[in-house]
Formats: structure tokens, C-alpha cells, sequence
């Protein structure tokens, strides 16, 4: 099947370096600490903090740092066919354990010793790099609930199809079973903290791929704070001053 | 929390800053080098599927079994196979009994990740009638013993249970084409899985602030790291899967470092997991000629035990010719099938003291 | 009167074994240390290991575990896990968690307790023992002086041991590893009875092969432990 028409174009009309559109929404859930919608083309995530609060589990508490819990979950009407089982099974665990591994390396923990910190992300519409859109909908949330933290941390997935390198997959590419690599980094830093690849390929198309995924992070890292800018502006607005 | 503070391991702040300020000289506690793994031994069980892994101090069992099942709908004529990890609790003080923990499936993960969409099993070769029934192949590992580094370990049990693993042979027959026979493996030697390549994994541990990096860590050196990164490769050159879930932020650079180190190591690993399997398939062989020999000549010195008396007479002749009689039943014992079925033909055809004249002398060639 | 010695001194035994019978015994009284237990009229063996006896009358079995029998008078390498308003506690490789009252120190006062954090290594010593509570430490002497005790300098690697090596290193004549690397090396080293050992010298290098030469050596006779050091010598050559 052909990924990349001899033009250039993709399936969807894009071009291999181009990213979907991005669209992000703060505070969507009124009950949390912090929440934020992020939207990559259709798939559309949800993300919703809680925290710094008191531990639930006394006997999980640490005394030094703050108790980070994540838990990932897709809806049952998020794919096309109707998910049996949305929590539990082994992927969402991975990747709960994934976004919580992530998402530790950028708060600043030590600040809140003997609390607990929860995140919980939903997908609400899957079309391929979900797991991208839930970091990125976790740190728009956090950054909502005024957790301190050392910088943004966005992601990005690519790919490598008919011998193209390609930027932020969608369901049909992504099921076509050619290599996924998502990548996470901290934009200031310039450090890669997520770095995910399924399926075969040679190690110098490897970093080809690695260096657009990083680009297309960087997008989103430019594009994030936009939107943090613009809703601390309205804050401000708000406040009077 | 003391019931906790009992299970986990207790580092001393003596030992982390130890552990960092070492990796500065470029040494590591237990006398390795930052890019050495430790000793690996890879050992085999009675059953073929059966592997036992010691790296180090960290021991992981693998197992596989196949079953014949229905395959999935969008995949109709493809094997499938799925792989269960568990965390004994006689492994780690902190392993809990009961269903697996984080890390437990972030292991299975990964080593499905690694042999799955990189194609390393043929799965189309496990299909039997398309649509309706294939091979399922199971992967059960048992870490034992967790000196730390567990995604490597048991990545090459995986590895060296599955090169070993035989399934029954089937054939379809019957009127329709649809009945299915599976044969025992006495009647046909089973089958290899066929392997395209090996993904092996090799993890590295991020330690200290300035991210120094070393390869196989300990349980202690797992404590101390702020990162730590898995990435599976073959021989052939291409990553087939990565790893990093959080932790430390590394720069692109490392990474890349990382990844052509790893190359490296996995070809040596790759080239132990063979050696090894390779003297086992010997081993297996040899036993296969040791057992079809006694296993015939009793079945049917059991017969004629009464005329042992007659046998006395006219041997030397006949001495001869069932020499040559045992000497091309030993070279048709190793390829199995019909030439089997002649010889023992030829056997009953025989008379009785030929059997026992067979029986001394078979023992004498097994010996 | 002197006991006549069971005749199982200096033998391997292993529980359930019984050493003597004192029925035939009278009016003697004999001192029992660990791993022997009465039962009756006779003493039997709960640990296995090698039978002692010292004049005039104690008995006792030596043996090596990873986990240590706490037991008053010994000096031990404790970890710091937890602190509480009254005491720190702190973890010996005991079947319990062992309290160290934040005034037993020399000069301890309220105004003066020290910040251990989590992670401290500290040299103790076991003022109380009673099976079913937990063991009391104290970083004093008997004459309230810190003497050695106290916390070991953040640097240098402690590494685990069975408390047979322990005792092996603390006994006289010195253990042959020891003694000959301490010869050519210098370095120093502290040896806790439960079952833990610390060494610190001016380079990791020196640390990590004294610690792991000792490790190595805990299952090699004496003789083998002299050509072990020779052959280790002679590899960093010195």
C-alpha cells in the first residue's frame, strides 16, 4: 500500500514533515487541581491533575519527595471498534507507567515532600499517537495546576515509511506496522527523556527518524507555550492588573 | 511502613556517593569496567523450550509451549504468541506474590516489543489450516534471582528457549482435507521455530548528575541511576526496539553512543546464545541414536528369551551379517521416518538369536 | 567439678542432634550459648554448624548466616531508616528494626541531637537484646564516651558478608587476606559482627579490591586464601 504518493503527499494530504494540527484547552474539568484537552489532528486526549495533597496510602509515602501516581485509560468508543477491556490490560499499564516515569523526571519533588501528586489521562478519540498527545495534555495540566516544574517535557512520534522519513503517524500508517518511534525531550534542556521504537530499522535511518520526531517536539514545545502565555494573560486580565 | 522499609532495599548515602564517584575512575563496584557485562552462562533443561539463564548474580528460567487455537480474525493465517512474565517473590525481597507489578509487565513489554514487530518468530510458518486453527506459542518467565539488569537476562532465555523449542509436526488429511493429525514426537521429529534473526537486548544505566553511563547494571547501580535505557538489536545492524521510559533527560549524542556500543555487545551475545544452542542440538542428537537402539531390541528380546539356549550355536556367521544389520539400522535412526519402520521389519524377520546378538552388540556401539 | 566435654566438640552437627545426656551428669552447671537448646534431660543442637566448648563449662555452636542473631556487647554496622521524636531507627540485619535513643551519645543533650538522614551508616553497639522486642543500640561506650562509635565518613563502600566472615576478620590470629593486604595497602576498614564490613582507603580503586577480595575469600581454607593473595599481589603488582 502506498504511504507517500510520488508527489509528496500522504494519505491525509500532508507532507512528510508536517505535522497534524494541534489544538490545547485549559482547565476543561472543574473539580481538578489542573486539566487540559490536547488535540493532535483527531486524536484528542484528556488530562486531569490532582495535588499536591495528602497521601492516601500512609504506607506509600515518601518522606523526601512527592508520590507521583498516573493512570492511563482509553474509552471505550475511542476506536473504531468498541474496546472491551479500556484499563487494566498490559498496555495501558505500560504506558501509565511510561507518562508517570516521564512526568517524575520534570516536577520538582523534592518541593513537596510526603504528598501525592495524581495524573489521570483519557483518550477520547484514538488516530494514532496517543501516547504523544497524553504527555503533552499532562504537562499542560500540570503547568494548570501550578506544579513546579524544571521545564515542559512534549513528545512527538514519527515514522518511516516507502523510505520516507514521517512526522506524527496516524492510526492507518501507524497500523501499517513500519517502525514507531515516539520520542519525549525537555526543550530548554535539549534532553531526550522519552524514547520508545517498535519494529526493524537500520541504526542510521534510526537517528534520521529520531532528529524529525525531536523537531516535531520542539513544535509542540513552541506551540505549548503559546498557549500557557496566552492563558496566564487571561488570568492577569482577570485579576486586574 | 516499617513492614516496607523492611522489604526495600536500604542503601547507605556512603554507598551512592561511592557508586558515582568511582564511575568518575571509571571503575564499578564489583571490579567491571563501565562497558563490561558480566559472566553469562546459558544452560538448557530436559524439555526442549527450556532454557536457564545466569547473568551474574540475576538467574531467569524461560519456557515455551505451543497449542493449537483459533487464530485472530485480522490475522487468519498467522501463529500467534504471547509472552507472561513472573516475579517469584524468592527473587527480590520487595516481589510481591499475586498478579504482576509495573515492572513485571514493563519487562514483558519489552520483550515482546523487541520479538514481535521486528518479525524475529516466523509466524506464518505456524499456520496450519488458515482461518481456523494455528499455533500459539507461550513464553512463561521466572525470574529467580534479581541481581538486577532482568530485561537482558531474561531477553536471551527468551531467546535460547525458543531456538530449542520443537513443535509436533501435523499433517491434514481425511476426506475433506480438514481432519488433523498431530504426531507424537517418537513417531515424527518435531519442528523448529524458524528464527530470522536474534533481537537481543542490552541495558544501559544513566548514573550521577552528569550521566555517566555503564552497561549491565547491579540491583545496587539499578538504586542509584537517575535513567536507564533498553535497546534491542540484531546482528544485521538494526534496532529493533528502544526503551527509555523517563527518567534523566540524555542528550541525542549519548543515545546514538549508546546505540552503536550496543551493536557491538549484542553481537557477542548473539554468538554466545548460538554456541550454546548449537551444543545442545549435538546432545540431542546423540541421545535420539541412544535411545531408538535399546528401545527396539528390548521390545523384542522379551519374545524369545526361551530359545537363548539355540543362540550358542552358528554364531560367527550370522555374527556377521547382523553387524551390518545393527550398522545401517544406527545410519537410519537419524533421519526418522519410514527407513525406521523397514528395519524393524527386517528385524522381526529375523531369528530370535539374531536379537540377542543385536541386543550386546547395539550396547556396545551405543557405549 | 570439671565437666566431662561431649564428645562432639569440634564436630560438625547438625538440629536435632544431642550432645549430651544428663542424666548421668549431676550437680554441674553448664553455660549454653547459641544454637543449643535443653530439652529434658538432654541438649540438643538447633543451628547447624561446628560444636565448641570452652573451660570450664560453655558450649556453643558456631555457625554463619546472612542474617544476624542480635545479642548484647557486639559492635555492628547499622543503617539509619527512619527517624522518630525519641529514637532513629535503625536497621542490623535483625529479624526487627533496632531503636538508637537520639541521647546516647557523648555529651548528648535535647539541644544537641544530631541530623542523621536517611542512609546514615553508623558504628553501634547493642546495649539490649530481648527476643520479641526490638534491640537498643548506643553510639557510647560503657564509660559514656563516643570511643569509635558514631557515623562513618560519607565515603568509602560498605559491603555484605555472612557473619562468619565477620567474626574470621575480627578474630586473632587475623584473617590471612586481610593481614596481607593490609600490608601493601593502605586503607581502613570497619567490621560489624552482624554481618557487614566498610572500607574506605584514598582511591575507589583500593576500596573495591579489598572489599571484593574478602567476599572472594570467605569459601577458601587458609591455604587457598594464601595463594589467592599472592596471585591477587602479583596481578596490581606490588
Amino acid at each position: 500500500m502506498e504511504y507517500v504518493s510520488p508527489e509528496g503527499l500522504r494519505l491525509d494530504g500532508r507532507r512528510p514533515m508536517e505535522m497534524r494540527q494541534l489544538r490545547a484547552e485549559l482547565g476543561a474539568v472543574s473539580r481538578a487541581d489542573g486539566s487540559a484537552v490536547f488535540e493532535m489532528g483527531n486524536t484528542k486526549v484528556i488530562a486531569a491533575v490532582y495535588g499536591p495533597r495528602e497521601v492516601q496510602n500512609r504506607s506509600q509515602q515518601i518522606n523526601d519527595k512527592a508520590l507521583i501516581r498516573c493512570e492511563y485509560t482509553m474509552a471505550n468508543f475511542s476506536t473504531g471498534d468498541r474496546m472491551r477491556k479500556p484499563k487494566g490490560d498490559r498496555r495501558s499499564t505500560e504506558i501509565s507507567l511510561v507518562i508517570r516515569q516521564t512526568m517524575e523526571a520534570c516536577i520538582m519533588t523534592h518541593l513537596m515532600p510526603r504528598s501525592q501528586i495524581d495524573i489521570f489521562v483519557q483518550v477520547l478519540q484514538a488516530d494514532g499517537g496517543t501516547r504523544s498527545a497524553c504527555i503533552n495534555a499532562a504537562t499542560l495540566a500540570l503547568a494548570d495546576a501550578g506544579i513546579p516544574m524544571c521545564d515542559l517535557v512534549t513528545s512527538c512520534s514519527a515514522g518511516y515509511l516507502n523510505s520516507t522519513p514521517l512526522l506524527d503517524l496516524n492510526y492507518v500508517e501507524d497500523s501499517a506496522r513500519g517502525p514507531d518511534v515516539t520520542v519525549g525531550i525537555l526543550p530548554k534542556l535539549d534532553k531526550v527523556t522519552l524514547l520508545q521504537m517498535d519494529a526493524k530499522l537500520p541504526m542510521d535511518i534510526f537517528e534520521n527518524v529520531m532528529q524529525l520526531a525531536t523537531e516535531g517536539c520542539k513544535a509542540v514545545a513552541n506551540y505549548i507555550r503559546e498557549v500557557l502565555l496566552e492563558n496566564t494573560k487571561q488570568l492577569e486580565n482577570r485579576r486586574g492588573v | 511502613m516499617e513492614q516496607r522499609l523492611a522489604n526495600s532495599l536500604i542503601m547507605t548515602v556512603n554507598e551512592k556517593k561511592f557508586i558515582e564517584n568511582a564511575l568518575v575512575s571509571d571503575i564499578r563496584v564489583d571490579g567491571r569496567r563501565p562497558f563490561d557485562y558480566r559472566n553469562l552462562t546459558i544452560r538448557f533443561g530436559s524439555e526442549d523450550g527450556s532454557s536457564e539463564v545466569q547473568l551474574g548474580k540475576t538467574q531467569v528460567l524461560a519456557f515455551v509451549t505451543g497449542q493449537l487455537v483459533q487464530p485472530y480474525r485480522d490475522r487468519p493465517n498467522e501463529g500467534t504468541f504471547a509472552i507472561y512474565t513472573e516475579f517469584s517473590p524468592m527473587a527480590d525481597p520487595s516481589f510481591e506474590p499475586g498478579r504482576p507489578g509495573d515492572s513485571a509487565i514493563e519487562l514483558g513489554r519489552i520483550v515482546d516489543r523487541g520479538l514481535r514487530e521486528s518479525r524475529a518468530v516466523d509466524t506464518e510458518s505456524l499456520c496450519v489450516i488458515a482461518g481456523k486453527l494455528v499455533w500459539s506459542i507461550r513464553i512463561d518467565l521466572h525470574i529467580i534471582d534479581n541481581g538486577g539488569n532482568l530485561v537482558d537476562a531474561a531477553n536471551i532465555a527468551a531467546l535460547a528457549a525458543l531456538s530449542t523449542f520443537r513443535r509436533p509436526e501435523c499433517t491434514i488429511g481425511g476426506e475433506d482435507g480438514q481432519e488433523l493429525t498431530v504426531h507424537p514426537p517418537d513417531v515424527r521429529e518435531p519442528l523448529p521455530l524458524i528464527m530470522h534473526h536474534f533481537p537481543v537486548a542490552v541495558t544501559f544505566g544513566f548514573i550521577g548528575k552528569e550521566n555517566i553511563v555503564v552497561i549491565d547494571p547491579t540491583h545496587y547501580e539499578e538504586e542509584v541511576m537517575g535513567g536507564s535505557l533498553t535497546a534491542t538489536l540484531n546482528t544485521n545492524g538494526d534496532v529493533c526496539a528502544i526503551q527509555k521510559a523517563g527518567g534523566d533527560g540524555v542528550l541525542q549524542s549519548v543515545i546514538m553512543q549508546c546505540l552503536r556500543i550496543a551493536s557491538v555487545k549484542a553481537g557477542d551475545i548473539t554468538s554466545k546464545i548460538k554456541s550454546a544452542v548449537e551444543s545442545y542440538n549435538t546432545q540431542r542428537a546423540l541421545r535420539k541414536i541412544k535411545r531408538h537402539n535399546p528401545s527396539s531390541a528390548v521390545s523384542n528380546a522379551a519374545k524369545h528369551n526361551e530359545e537363548s539356549t539355540q543362540v550358542n550355536t552358528e554364531t560367527k556367521s550370522i555374527q556377521q551379517s547382523s553387524d551390518t544389520n545393527t550398522s545401517a539400522s544406527t545410519h537410519d535412526v537419524t533421519n526418522i521416518g519410514s527407513p525406521e519402520q523397514q528395519s524393524k521389519t527386517l528385524k522381526d524377520a529375523v531369528k530370535p538369536k539374531h536379537k540377542k546378538r543385536k541386543k550386546s552388540t547395539s550396547n556396545a556401539n551405543a557405549s | 567439678m570439671e565437666a566431662k566435654p561431649s564428645n562432639l566438640v569440634d564436630q560438625l552437627v547438625v538440629p536435632g542432634d544431642v550432645i549430651l545426656d544428663l542424666s548421668n551428669m549431676a550437680n554441674q552447671t553448664l553455660k549454653l550459648s547459641g544454637g543449643l537448646r535443653q530439652d529434658g534431660d538432654s541438649i540438643c543442637v538447633m543451628k547447624a554448624g561446628k560444636l565448641r566448648f570452652m573451660k570450664p563449662n560453655k558450649y556453643w555452636v558456631e555457625s554463619s548466616q546472612k542474617r544476624y542473631v542480635p545479642s548484647a556487647g557486639d559492635n555492628v554496622l547499622g543503617v539509619v531508616v527512619d527517624t522518630k521524636p525519641e529514637n532513629f531507627l535503625v536497621d542490623i540485619k535483625g529479624p526487627a528494626l533496632a531503636f538508637l535513643p537520639v541521647l546516647s551519645f557523648e555529651g548528648g543533650t535535647r539541644r544537641n541531637i544530631p541530623k542523621f538522614e536517611v542512609g546514615t551508616l553508623l558504628y553501634v553497639s547493642v546495649v539490649s537484646a530481648n527476643p520479641g522486642m526490638n534491640p537498643e543500640l548506643s553510639c557510647m561506650d560503657v564509660n559514656g564516651k563516643a570511643a569509635e562509635y558514631g557515623v562513618l565518613k560519607e565515603e568509602g563502600y560498605m559491603f555484605e558478608s555472612s557473619t562468619g566472615l565477620a567474626r574470621s576478620l575480627l578474630s586473632s590470629p587475623p584473617h590471612p587476606v586481610l593481614e596481607g593486604l593490609g600490608k601493601k595497602l593502605s586503607f581502613e576498614i570497619a567490621v560489624g559482627i552482624n554481618g557487614r564490613f566498610w572500607v574506605n582507603a584514598l582511591q575507589s580503586s583500593t576500596v573495591i579490591l579489598v572489599g571484593n577480595a574478602i567476599q572472594k575469600s570467605e569459601s577458601l581454607s587458609l591455604v587457598q586464601q594464601k595463594i589467592y593473595l599472592e596471585k591477587l599481589l602479583k596481578s596490581i603488582q606490588l
